[in-house]
């Protein structure tokens, strides 16, 4: 290996010409052009030219000891060949702890500090490679999942439509139903009526045998209220003698409804026949108003969906309805994008940590965070909310939940939707 | 947190049953009130006239080393013995125990540093009414009054101090249950008749005995009872300090400086306990316990010791305090001839009266008084005096290296990061939690590589758990605290179960010592320091939440030594710190609770305390007080432990704790984070120049605790009497301090403050603004006006302060960086100040007298640095960069001159304006002699 000789005799040669200049970069140069004086930058103050970094703060910018740790607020160049150059805090020169990855500022301090500029700058340009790499598949992939969202949506909105229709039809069997429902409980009481009519009249002469004869009487007998209801207490009161002493009638066997005393009259056909038929007519609208409901339920449901912001070109939508684990040792997460998190014990009780919210990154990346609120309050403090961070990769997967402050969790959820152009910008840029 | 919930739920429940009140404020009813603490409820009964003591004067016994006498109650005939000893160093020493107890009374051991040296006690004259005795040098006397008994101690003419003036000595002495529910072995109760018999008119004193009240024998409170075994053993004497109207000291209390009386209200109580939401301004316990009052007027200052660890409670009363500034100047007029006084009573539960009473006459005096019999401040490793960030729990490593890499992004100095009891396996101390913290060694190295530290506690209770090897080692050795019936006792604390171990078993220290060997304390380091919570000890399910006073330590009841269990818990940890290096590094150890003695063993801190203006205000007087009786290593949880401060709140409280000893941040786990950069980019930049302005005094701060070490002088002390002991103007006043003697402290503690009122002290002193170099005249009130930016403060005319200005990213990157001389000169153009330097963090500075310690001083236009420790060797790379002179005058020529004769000329400017003087680059050594002439 000859590299790290060659970068030696490099930094070698770099430290003979610019021993007054330790600590600038090259566009500062300038103004450290070896001569009598030094005129701070901030033109504050001359100087003799032998007092930068000679150790001592001469300007109040710090300018004239850019290479020592003279000045309170000054900074250090570190020149970094084969990594990025960039800038430390002076405090940082010889405080016997390596900051620049070519040791540059450790010249006078017991520390030995490796040169680690050409494996870091190989680690990083590797890094960055692996990144681009994951970026462009991500990108790809944001780009399918795109296109698919479209399809979705389509699919969502002619959903809509269709189920806007079902609803329409149920509607209109809804009102029919309603109508033969009415007519037929109407038909049924005008029967009843007549029947109880009759039986009153007999009601006094014949009323030991009624008890045998007609259940209807004998519900007559029970109802002692009026109610067309047989309550327990009702019951209680005149059977004391026929109760086998051990049982007590439960309210829910004593309760008879009134609505139903078909049951009741066996010994009338006309009067059997317009309830079966109002019972029928009662079953068919049940049925249609729980299939409204059912209905009416999803269209709105899926109104909400589709009125929730999915991104500028809804590639978020892919999530609608998924669900991501992840075990962090003794505990369970479970985000549920646009709806929920969850955490769950080993005991198995489950804590939601915020439902949705809304997008919370920065104006310039709103879509780059999530916020998920009014989760089950802490002891003594707030609710719990969670705040996701979407970053790229080329996978959708919940990366890792922390708790930094009670109970308000960080959750970082990776997918290639969260991957944008300008990030191979920005890795171009620490590319070297 | 929610893993924090569901574990520690059942505990939390039982906290809150045991803690919490409705509303956020200290639940009273948890702790006692005199009259609920039936001892002193008796005490407190007894009314101040005819003592029923007698001195026997003809049991007179004087030796070389000290003087005894009998004393006899005449109510019960009752016997005490009386010790009264001279000390060296201006000190009394008085004794009283029962002439005969029927079992030994506890004395508490392990606080004196030494058996106090005597000087010898010379009877001057003696009669049938008493005896005057020579207290060695001056013309100091002690009159001893045989009926009713009573010691005065006069100088000269004038008494300085009383005792049982007021006739409230009370000694309950032991005796055998006469009530029906106690029926002891027969063995047992003849052995102690016959001891009883032997008392001289023992029969009268039984009929005293009959006496029974209720409380003697069992006391209950709230759920709690105290079985009492041994009966009322309390004891009571008062005091009277004729001429003083200010008395000092007594803590833990959140209250004002000066004690108040206490007449018509509830005594101060020393009584170490967890007090869960601390109130301000009253006198009720908190964590520690130190039982030294300082008086003060501008003749004479003097100190009270009094030695006793169990439950204590003081009261203060004053001739003045009662009257109306009409009255006041009513007897002025008429020339009334009444002194003023104060009276003061101390009233313990058990153990016997052990009383020293230091006689001054300065401060400094008896500072150096108290340093004698307790011993000084440690001397704590330089980091240790830097900044500390702790919370209420950094979660895990990632957390840990996040907050550490966010002080290097905003580029704020600190030390030292801290581990509360989160970071153990289970509150299984010296474990780690395997998931959060899975190699805290690599943690440790990290901090390592960047010279930081960190502190993770280790508190008393123990999990009771056969397969946490502490518990189970503790157990098998028969080192847990008893209950009243035998068994280990058992209490509810963080882990759930917990035992206490017995810290005042030395067997029980050693062994916890060794437990900090780096092979026994698994994943500790060099870098790793020790922080004890909870040492009162806290009992969640205890009476008062804390330890059963009927607890049996070998032949001791916890109620004999409660108060001193928390100093013993810091003693074995501090030399478990010291052991693990073989002797060579000076531990650091925090604590909660302590007691007279504490200040040996490293820093304590204010408790729990709340993000509060008022919480901000009473850190003052808090630490001034512990400063006082010799604890300096003081400070409060930087923007209060329990709720959330307000930006204004916390910059404010950065900008106090760093002109106070102990600087930490703290918060409870309930609140949001709040690390110094969490503000906004402004109050970033405010909490750093508050950090950075700490560490540029650390060589100042360094060197006022070797003199504290040396000494016993705090380093926080009250600005006009202990530096300025005559001017009687502010002897009350406590919103601002001076550090050492040089620098004035006057932190902004209310909301939205545009300006403060300083008092700068001293006629015809002169003190220079830190910031600006204005200069001010001493004895006057200055209003100051303030911006967010800093606090004021002051350098006194007369002084040289050195400091670092290179400000790194920890103390220990600073240790060779140069020094910034300071000289702020007098009116008289003369200073002075001191410059210490060593390792910083070994005890080869007291081993091997490796250290540099020099007298700089500023006269004659001539700034000179000399040697003040001919005997000892050190060196340093560090040099001195810059000397700043304030209120000089333009010299035409300065030259710098070094013992070989070689002389150089020095740059210099010149700001005519503030009248500051800058010498550029002297470049000598900060440890060789060197001299400046200004022409």
């Amino acid at each position: 290996m000859h590299c790290p000789i060659l970068i030696a005799v490099v930094i070698w040669s770099s430290c003979v010409d610019s021993q007054k200049i330790r600590g600038i970069s090259l566009s500062y140069k300038r103004f450290y052009r070896e001569r009598k004086s030094f005129l701070c930058i901030d033109g504050s103050k001359l100087i003799p030219f032998d007092q930068v970094n000679d150790d001592y703060c001469d300007c109040a910018d710090g300018s004239d000891e850019p290479g020592t740790a003279a000045c309170p607020d000054g900074r250090f160049y570190c020149t970094n060949l084969g990594y990025r150059p960039h800038y430390i805090p002076s405090s940082r020169v010889n405080d016997a702890i390596c900051d620049c990855c070519d040791a540059s500022d450790e010249y006078n301090s017991h520390t030995a500090c490796q040169n680690t500029c050409r494996n870091l700058g190989q680690r990083e340009r590797a890094e960055v490679k692996s990144q681009m790499r994951a970026l462009d598949q991500g990108l790809r992939l944001k780009q399918q999942l795109i296109e698919e969202g479209v399809l979705t949506w389509r699919d969502k909105q002619a959903q809509l439509r269709d189920l806007q229709r079902v609803l329409d039809d149920l509607q209109t069997q809804l009102d029919d139903l309603r109508k033969e429902d009415a007519r037929r409980k109407k038909e049924v009481d005008a029967l009843r009526e007549l029947e109880i009519g009759a039986l009153e009249t007999e009601e006094n002469s014949h009323r030991s045998h009624i008890m045998n004869e007609s259940p209807v009487s004998i519900f007559y007998e029970l109802d002692s209220n009026r109610d067309g209801r047989l309550s327990a207490k009702e019951v209680r009161a005149k059977l004391t003698d026929i109760q086998d002493g051990e049982r007590v009638l439960s309210e829910d066997e004593a309760v008879i409804r009134g609505r139903v005393p078909g049951r009741l009259v066996k010994g009338e056909p006309v009067l059997k026949a317009a309830v079966s038929a109002a019972e029928k007519a009662a079953a068919e609208l049940k049925k249609v108003e729980d299939a409204y409901e059912t209905v009416y339920m999803e269209i709105r449901d899926l109104r909400e969906k589709l009125a929730t912001d999915y991104g500028p070109e809804r590639e978020f939508l892919f999530l609608y309805n998924q669900c991501f684990q992840l075990k962090v040792h003794e505990y369970f997460y479970e985000l549920c994008p646009f709806n929920q998190v969850t955490q769950t014990s080993a005991s198995g009780a489950e804590v939601s940590l915020g439902k949705w919210g809304s997008w919370a990154g920065s104006p310039q990346h709103r879509y780059s965070q999530m916020k998920y609120e009014n989760g089950e309050p802490c002891w003594q403090g707030p609710t719990r909310n969670t705040v996701v961070t979407l970053t790229c990769g080329t996978e959708t997967a919940l990366r890792s939940v922390k708790e930094p402050g009670k109970c308000q969790y960080v959750a970082e959820f990776q997918t290639p939707v969260a991957c944008r152009p300008a990030l191979r910008q920005q890795g171009v840029h620490s590319e070297l | 947190m929610a893993a924090f919930i569901v574990r520690m739920g059942p505990v939390l429940m039982l906290w809150l049953a045991v803690c919490v009140s409705g509303s956020w404020a200290v639940d009273r009813g948890n702790f006692k009130t005199c009259d609920q603490s039936t001892f002193c409820k008796r005490q407190r009964a007894l009314k101040p006239g005819q003592s029923p003591y007698r001195a026997l004067l003809e049991t007179l016994e004087l030796t070389n080393t000290k003087l005894t006498l009998q004393l006899i109650n005449d109510n019960n005939k009752v016997r005490l013995l009386l010790e009264l000893y001279r000390l060296q160093g201006n000190m009394t020493r008085v004794k009283i125990n029962e002439l005969k107890p029927l079992k030994p009374r506890f004395e508490v051991p392990d606080v004196l540093i030494n058996d106090p040296p005597t000087e010898p006690l010379s009877l001057l004259s003696q009669d049938e009414n008493g005896m005057v005795l020579s207290l060695g040098a001056d013309s100091q006397r002690l009159i001893v009054s045989a009926k009713p008994f009573r010691l005065d101690i006069m100088e000269g003419r004038e008494v300085l101090l009383s005792l049982n003036s007021r006739g409230l000595l009370a000694f309950e002495h032991l005796r055998i249950r006469k009530d029906t529910l106690a029926d002891p072995e027969g063995a047992e109760k003849k052995e102690e008749t016959d001891a009883a018999s032997e008392q001289t008119e023992g029969e009268e004193a039984t009929k005293e005995d009959e006496k029974v009240e209720d409380g003697m024998w069992e006391e209950t409170f709230k759920s709690h009872t105290d079985s009492k075994p041994n009966g009322p053993t309390s004891i009571s004497l008062d005091f009277s300090l004729p001429g003083v109207e200010h008395v000092y000291g007594i803590p833990e209390h959140a209250d004002t400086l000066k004690l108040k009386t206490t007449d018509g209200g509830e005594p101060y109580r020393l009584y170490n306990l967890d007090v869960f939401q601390y109130e301000l301004f009253n006198p009720m316990a908190l964590y520690g316990a130190i039982p030294v009052m300082l008086s003060h007027s501008p003749q004479r200052t003097m100190g009270l010791f009094w030695l006793n660890a169990a439950e204590t409670w003081v009261d203060i009363s004053s001739n003045t305090a009662g009257k109306t500034v009409f009255g006041q100047m009513l007897d002025y007029v008429q020339g009334s001839s009444e002194t003023p006084q104060t009276d003061v009573r101390w009233i313990s539960e058990s153990g016997i009266i052990d009383v020293f009473i230091m006689l001054g006459p300065t401060p400094t005096d008896v500072f150096a008084q108290y340093a004698s019999l307790t011993g000084t401040q440690a001397f704590p490793p330089l980091a240790a005096l830097a900044y500390h960030q702790c919370r209420w729990n950094y979660n895990d490593q990632e957390d840990v290296a996040a907050v550490d890499q966010g002080f290097d992004q905003h580029d704020i100095p600190y030390d030292f990061i801290w581990l509360d009891i989160e970071h153990a396996d289970g509150k299984r101390y010296f474990t780690w939690d395997p998931h959060k913290f899975p190699q805290p060694k690599e943690m440790l190295q990290g901090l390592e590589d960047k010279r930081r530290k960190m502190v993770a506690i280790v508190d008393p209770h123990i999990k009771v758990d056969n397969s946490y090897k502490i518990h189970s080692e503790i157990r098998s050795r028969g080192f847990y605290i008893k209950n009243k019936d035998g068994g280990d006792y058992e209490g509810w604390c963080w882990p759930g179960n917990s035992g206490y171990p017995d810290f005042t078993n030395p067997e029980m220290r050693a062994w916890w010592a060794s437990m900090f060997a780096y092979d026994q304390y698994e994943g500790s380091r060099e870098n790793l320091y020790t922080w004890n919570d909870m040492n009162e000890p806290s009992v969640f399910n205890g009476p008062e939440v804390t330890m059963h006073k009927d607890a049996v330590h070998g032949n001791w009841e916890h109620r004999d030594l409660h108060n001193i269990y928390g100093l013993y818990v810091q003693m074995a940890t501090a030399e478990g710190l010291i052991q693990r290096s073989g002797g060579v590094e000076r531990p650091f150890v925090l604590t909660r609770a302590f007691f007279a003695g504490s200040q040996r063993y490293g820093a304590v801190w204010t408790g729990d305390n709340a993000a509060e203006w008022d919480h901000l205000k009473i850190t003052i007087p808090m630490c001034l007080s512990l400063g006082l009786v010799g604890v300096s290593f003081c400070g409060a949880d930087v923007g209060g432990f329990f709720k959330s401060p307000s930006p204004e709140l916390l910059v404010r409280w950065y900008q106090t704790g760093a002109y106070q000893p102990f600087f930490r941040a703290h918060a409870h786990l309930d609140t949001p984070r709040r690390e110094p950069w969490l503000f906004g980019p402004e109050n970033t930049a405010l909490i750093r120049e508050a950090v950075r302005q700490r560490y540029a005094l650390l060589p100042y701060w360094y060197q006022l605790f070797y003199h504290a070490h040396r000494t016993g002088q705090p380093v926080m002390r009250y600005s006009l009497w202990v530096e300025y002991p005559q001017d009687t103007a502010t002897f009350s006043m406590d919103d601002q301090f001076l550090l050492g003697r040089d620098l004035l402290v006057h932190p902004v503690t209310e909301e939205g403050a545009r300006g403060v009122t300083a008092y700068l002290p001293g006629n015809g002193e002169v003190w220079f603004d830190v910031h600006t170099f204005q200069k001010h005249n001493g004895g006057q009130n200055l209003y100051i006006p303030v911006t967010m930016s800093s606090i004021p403060v002051f350098q006194r005319g007369g002084s040289i302060i050195p400091r670092k200005v290179r400000v790194r990213r920890s103390s220990s990157c600073m240790e060779h960086d140069p020094y910034t001389l300071y000289v702020a000169l007098s009116p008289k153009r003369f200073a002075q100040g001191e410059l210490y330097i060593d390792d910083g963090h070994t005890f080869s500075y007291e081993k091997q007298k490796e250290f540099i310690y020099r007298r700089l001083a500023f006269a004659n236009n001539t700034l000179s640095s000399r040697n003040l420790a001919p005997g000892s060797q050190f060196t340093t790379l560090s040099w001195i960069e810059k000397i700043v002179i304030l209120g000089a005058s333009k010299p035409s020529k300065v030259t710098l001159k070094m013992p070989d004769g070689k002389e150089s000329q020095l740059e210099f400017d010149f700001d005519a304006s503030m009248s500051v003087l800058t010498l550029r680059k002297p470049g000598v050594n900060a440890g060789v002699d060197w001299t400046v002439v200004l022409q």
